[in-house]
């Protein structure tokens, strides 16, 4: 530029204009990008999905719900969930950092001068260093060992000896993940708050855990922190046969329909792993639980991540269900067959049930021996699974296990022979110390028999002989007839739901014993090839034994019908306020007033001077009938203690049952072994009863 | 004069210190004042090329060393501007044409800072366009209102260093 | 002309064989060449912090002498009250340590506490950020927590010679647990800034917190508290106050909220930055320390 350019410049400008013309066209069409681009995504790519909706490039990642809380029936909750936060490496920003690996370990290997290179297998390799570096980060930031790092040098511990397979990235894990959910993260860190399921950490430690992550991994970069639920049972074992446990699925609720204008069918579904009801309420009542999955619609790139989220729902959490169970009885039930053990100090497998009689509302069930579905709620290690298989914790004694009801059987012999007639509340038998039937001598547990025995008496102290000569006088069609009468035969916890199944028949708690139930008559005994029936059957049905099998929860709804003076007794699991005390089926026992006052008096006087006085509760007269009935356990003879019965004994409320499984080398014994357990249920719920009929006749004036 | 250029940074920083300090008032409304656009103009009339780099080169890493953005990309190109600007001097022969490429340049500079920066933090980039539009207007006025106390600033300094005059200077 | 044309390509091209080698360049050229630009600006962070003061100062001066005596007279009181306080919490402090040394219970961490200064904003409320007048020749170190009184700010994400910067709890680099005030069960929730978009003041969100937690009575605003468990807040410090407004969003199987910082951020002059006395592993993790 010269000084006199004025001149020069002028000719020029046309040029010069064009040119600030281009400078600004350059900036206004970068301008017009930007402002172009936020529109598109903004306005159109949201509200227009239909119009370009290309299945090839879309898929649909459905996320699980959280389930629906348990409650007991005073609405304490016995299964909740807890946040779980696990920490997640996003595949698709770790890309570049996978490459660069590959390329470095492709270098050493032809510096090597490999003969065959398999760059399949270096690939891998690649990866699995990259995310070891980073899950070795992760350990870094949330080992508790780290935290008084001396001076300003901190060393990683990776201790590998305490916990290596956490601490390792699992390499099937990371295949099978590749093939078949590549778009999602991986997780590193299943639960940070159990991060190693060999390390015990307190419910502290776990916090911890997961704030040191928090607060000291950084923000930025490919590993994420993620957020879901997972089921906790906050009272541990306690009624795990109610209320089951939930396992691993990847059959989601299918329901997103809500996307219909998206065709949904022609696209690729991704399903993140949610949790489904395994046994229990939890499998039962799974579809009320289990709530309405989320689902997020995601564009992907060529290689099949993720790339943008378009559209979502939130996942809607199941609905609660509320128990009839008391936690407080259901505690004291188990705290009391806990006390029984074997003399190795093993615990002795058992039932118990409390179950209100007007409702049948179930009060308290449980089941000995038991597990946590806190340590099933999440991976399960098959050792602990093997644990409870061996013990046979599985198996819920109250309403799957099936035995013979021995002496508290003899119940409905009495009521059977009254009916029949064949014998009056106030007859007296001569009972000597055995009942010849036949040949055999059918013998009496006390060995110098009871001499005079009414119906009260018999009760009071379980005489065997009264029971073979009326069984034996009422005839095995009427006495079958009887329990048939009483339900025996018939599966419980059987209902067509109000809820949500569309009256289809479904069982409270599954597996509930529905076939096994055997009430023998001459028929059964043909059928199953055992001959012709004769006397010494009779006589031992008339006394629990024999074919007879029949389930903890039978007893104590015998024991409530007898209380209501009715035959069947309808028990749920379900707390509902709408119960009207009709129980399906049941109808008057069919006892005149003096029968059934006997047959009532009979129970109370073998809780107050009979078998059951050491179940005594002083201030609380109720009724009960012991049972000792024997089993083969591995092929030698055991003894199984029963007791049932009702509280209180003027006015009932409440009936239970209890069940010992004894051992060969046990003396169990009717009411010296159930007896205590009983007692315990009944000190527990008598004074909540009381304060809720306080409560109740509080209220009652305003 | 070979350091002209490094007092002329001297001299124009106070002028985007003062912006910062306003920008700082309005903090909790999230508008910024840029002139770093602006500050190019009257130092890229009169400087050589090669000190009108230098100068561009420092102004923009002087902004970016206060924010977060990929190294290098405003002062990059701001240099790209100077280049353009100072073999293009007729653009800003008179008055209306100074204000007019200043208000461009201001404008694009912003522009450029806005996407940087949302490509450093994705997080931030997203549904911001009214914010955008109306930083980028605000940044057009003060790009206008800002060049003539600015280059009367520069220009004062640039006489004491006997820098020769723009040439067409009506 | 013509000349000037060619110069202009030459250095179109000298540009962008500049701009390649810049790309090509190892960070720490970069680093360096930020960190060199932030040292530049550094006296005038200082001076212009230092001029603020000034200002205050000269405007205390100009105030009568009743004014201060009066200032002066409240003062003793306040600070006879707080003597007696201090006293009791004396007290407290002996029996906790007693405590503590009965139980075993591990020593928290502990922290050097440096008073700074605030120089300036980051005048772009994207990045909730603000400058301090202490840097690392103060014993500033990354990743140490910044609080006012019992309130959080925020966290040094970066130190200078003599300045560090600060993100505030709003900003999207910001990420801690929280308890949630009234919440009996003490589930942690996690709090993290927001980029603030629209023209507004910028907010943290809450997010985790359990779908059946429900604010406090009587509409007060819910307090936010630091974990403490986390190895780098102190506990019980203050975040801030669950936005009533917005509260309650589910997102997934969790309720989400908006946080208010409990102090106007933007008008802070003076913090207290906690430097941990020993290193954490999250602070070696951003130094990028080898370790195996």
């Amino acid at each position: 530029m010269k000084e006199s350019s004025d001149m020069h410049v002028l000719p020029s400008t046309p040029v010069d204009r064009l040119r600030l013309y281009g400078v600004f066209f350059f900036f206004f069409a970068g301008f017009l990008y930007v402002i172009g681009g936020l529109v598109y995504r903004q306005l159109i790519q949201s509200n227009d999905l239909k119009e370009q909706s290309d299945t090839q490039s879309r898929r649909v990642v459905l996320r699980p719900p959280a389930r629906g809380r348990i409650y007991d029936r005073n609405g304490f909750p016995l299964v909740d969930n807890r946040a779980r936060w696990s920490v997640k490496a996003d595949l698709a920003s770790l890309q570049k950092e996978f490459r660069a690996e590959y390329l470095r370990l492709l270098a050493a290997e032809k510096a090597r001068e490999a003969v065959s290179i398999d760059r399949e297998k270096l690939m891998e390799d690649a990866r699995v260093r990259v995310l070891q570096g980073w899950l070795n980060k992760v350990w870094f930031v949330i080992d508790e060992t780290n935290r008084n790092t001396k001076g300003r040098k901190s060393v990683a511990k990776l201790t590998p000896v305490t916990a290596p397979a956490e601490r390792q990235i699992n390499i099937d894990e990371l295949r099978k993940h590749l093939r078949e959910r590549r778009a999602l993260p991986f997780t590193l860190v299943n639960d940070l708050a159990f991060p190693g399921t060999g390390q015990a950490l307190t419910a502290d430690d776990g916090t911890k855990s997961v704030a040191r992550f928090i607060e000291q991994f950084p923000v930025e970069g490919p590993i994420r922190l993620d957020q879901d639920n997972v089921r906790t049972y906050p009272y541990g074992a306690m009624a795990a046969h109610v209320l089951g446990y939930v396992k691993d699925t990847d059959t989601l609720p299918d329901n997103v329909d809500d996307i219909s204008e998206v065709r949904v069918e022609s696209m690729q579904k991704l399903r993140y792993t949610g949790k489904t009801g395994a046994a229990g309420v939890e499998l039962s009542y799974n579809h009320i639980l289990s709530g309405r999955s989320g689902w997020e619609l995601w564009s992907k790139t060529s290689s099949g991540y993720n790339q943008t989220r378009l559209k979502y729902s939130e996942p809607e959490q199941g609905s609660n269900v509320m128990l009839s169970l008391d936690y407080r009885i259901q505690q004291a039930t188990e705290s009391g067959l806990a006390k029984l053990k074997d003399p190795q100090g093993n615990l002795l497998p058992a039932a118990a049930v409390m179950i209100d009689i007007h409702t049948g509302e179930i009060l308290a069930l449980a089941s000995q021996p038991s597990f946590d579905p806190n340590r099933l709620a999440d991976r399960v290690s098959s050792k602990y699974y093997d644990e409870i298989e061996k013990s046979g914790g599985w198996l819920n004694r109250t309403t799957q296990g099936l035995y013979p009801p021995g002496s508290t059987f003899k119940v409905i012999t009495a009521t059977a022979g009254m009916r029949k007639k064949v014998v009056d509340w106030d007859e007296i038998l001569d009972c000597g110390p055995f009942f010849r039937v036949g040949n055999r001598d059918y013998p009496e547990h006390e060995p110098v028999g009871y001499g005079e025995v009414n119906l009260d008496k018999m009760l009071a102290v379980s005489c065997n002989v009264w029971n073979y000569q009326i069984g034996l006088r009422t005839g095995i069609e009427a006495l079958a007839a009887e329990s048939r009468r009483f339900g025996l035969d018939a599966p419980l916890l059987q209902t067509v739901s109000d809820m949500e199944t569309a009256g289809q028949p479904m069982t409270e708690l599954p597996y509930a014993a529905s076939r096994g139930l055997v009430v023998p008559d001459r028929a059964y005994k043909l059928r199953i090839g055992a001959g012709a029936w004769n006397d010494g059957d009779t006589a031992n049905l008339s006394i629990g034994q024999g074919y007879l099998l029949t389930t903890p929860l039978h007893m104590a709804c015998v024991a409530a019908s007898i209380a209501r003076g009715e035959t069947r007794t309808v028990p749920s699991i379900i707390h509902s306020k709408e119960r009207t005390g009709r129980h399906v089926g049941a109808e008057p026992i069919g006892l005149n007033a003096d029968q059934l006052d006997a047959l009532r008096g009979g129970m109370l006087r073998c809780v107050e001077e009979g078998t059951a006085r050491v179940a005594r509760i002083p201030g609380l007269p109720y009724a009960g009938k012991t049972g000792t009935s024997e089993y083969f356990k591995k092929g030698e003879k055991a003894h199984l203690a029963w007791m049932i019965g009702y509280a209180p004994a003027d006015n009932p409320v409440v009936a239970f049952a209890v069940l010992v499984e004894g051992q060969t080398d046990t003396n169990t014994w009717g009411g010296k072994t159930a007896g205590p357990v009983a007692k315990e249920m009944l000190e527990t719920w008598w004074p909540i009863a009381v304060k809720a009929n306080q409560d109740e006749n509080s209220k009652a004036p305003r | 004069m070979g350091w002209a250029w490094l007092i002329l940074l001297l001299a124009t920083y106070p002028w985007l210190l003062g912006a910062d300090l306003a920008s700082d008032t309005l903090a909790s409304s999230s508008l910024v004042f840029f002139i770093s656009g602006t500050c190019l103009i009257a130092p890229c009339r009169r400087l050589k090329r090669w000190q009108a780099v230098l100068f561009a080169a420092c102004l923009g890493f002087l902004f970016e060393a206060r924010r977060p953005i990929p190294d290098g990309t405003l002062a990059l190109c701001l240099v790209a501007i100077a280049i353009f600007l100072s073999s293009n001097r007729p653009l800003m022969r008179n008055t209306p044409g100074m204000l007019r490429v200043a208000a461009i340049v201001n404008v694009g500079a912003c522009l450029i800072w806005f996407v940087a920066s949302s490509y450093a933090s994705p997080a931030a980039a997203t549904d911001l366009a009214w914010h955008l539009s109306l930083q980028l207007l605000l940044a057009g006025i003060v790009g206008t209102i800002g060049l003539l106390p600015i280059a009367l600033t520069q220009n004062a300094v640039m006489d004491r260093l006997n820098v020769p005059p723009a040439p067409d200077t009506p | 002309m013509d000349q000037n044309r060619q110069g202009a390509r030459a250095s179109y091209v000298a540009l962008s064989v500049f701009v390649a080698l810049w790309i090509l360049a190892p960070s720490a050229v970069r680093r360096f060449n930020r960190e060199a630009f932030v040292e530049f600006q550094a006296p005038a962070l200082h001076l212009l912090g230092k001029s603020r003061d000034l200002a205050t100062f000269w405007e205390k001066k100009s105030r009568s002498v009743e004014e201060m005596a009066a200032a002066g007279r409240d003062l003793a009181r306040v600070n006879a009250a707080l003597e007696i306080q201090i006293n009791k919490y004396e007290d407290i402090r002996r029996e906790n340590v007693r405590l503590r040394e009965i139980t075993h219970y591990n020593v928290p961490a502990e922290y050097m506490s440096v008073v700074a200064r605030v120089a300036t904003r980051d005048s772009s409320s994207w990045w909730q950020r603000i400058v301090i007048r202490k840097g690392r020749k103060d014993g500033i170190r990354p990743g140490a927590p910044v609080v006012f009184g019992n309130t959080v700010v925020g966290r040094v994400t970066a130190v200078h010679l003599t300045t560090s910067e600060v993100d505030l709890v709003t900003s999207p680099g910001f990420r801690c647990t929280a308890y949630l005030e009234g919440d009996e069960q003490n589930n942690i929730v996690l709090v993290n800034g927001v980029a603030s978009n629209s023209l507004g003041t910028a907010k943290a969100r809450v997010s985790v917190i359990p779908r059946d937690y429900s604010l406090l009575a009587g509409g007060q605003p819910t307090r936010v508290f630091t974990t403490g468990m986390g190895g780098v807040f102190p506990s019980r410090l203050i975040l801030g106050y669950i936005d009533g407004g917005t509260y309650a969003t589910q997102v997934g199987n969790f309720k989400e909220s908006l946080l208010v910082p409990s102090r106007d951020l933007y008008n802070l002059q003076e913090v207290s930055v906690l430097v941990p006395l020993h290193q954490n592993p999250g602070e070696a993790l951003i130094q990028g320390e080898d370790f195996q």
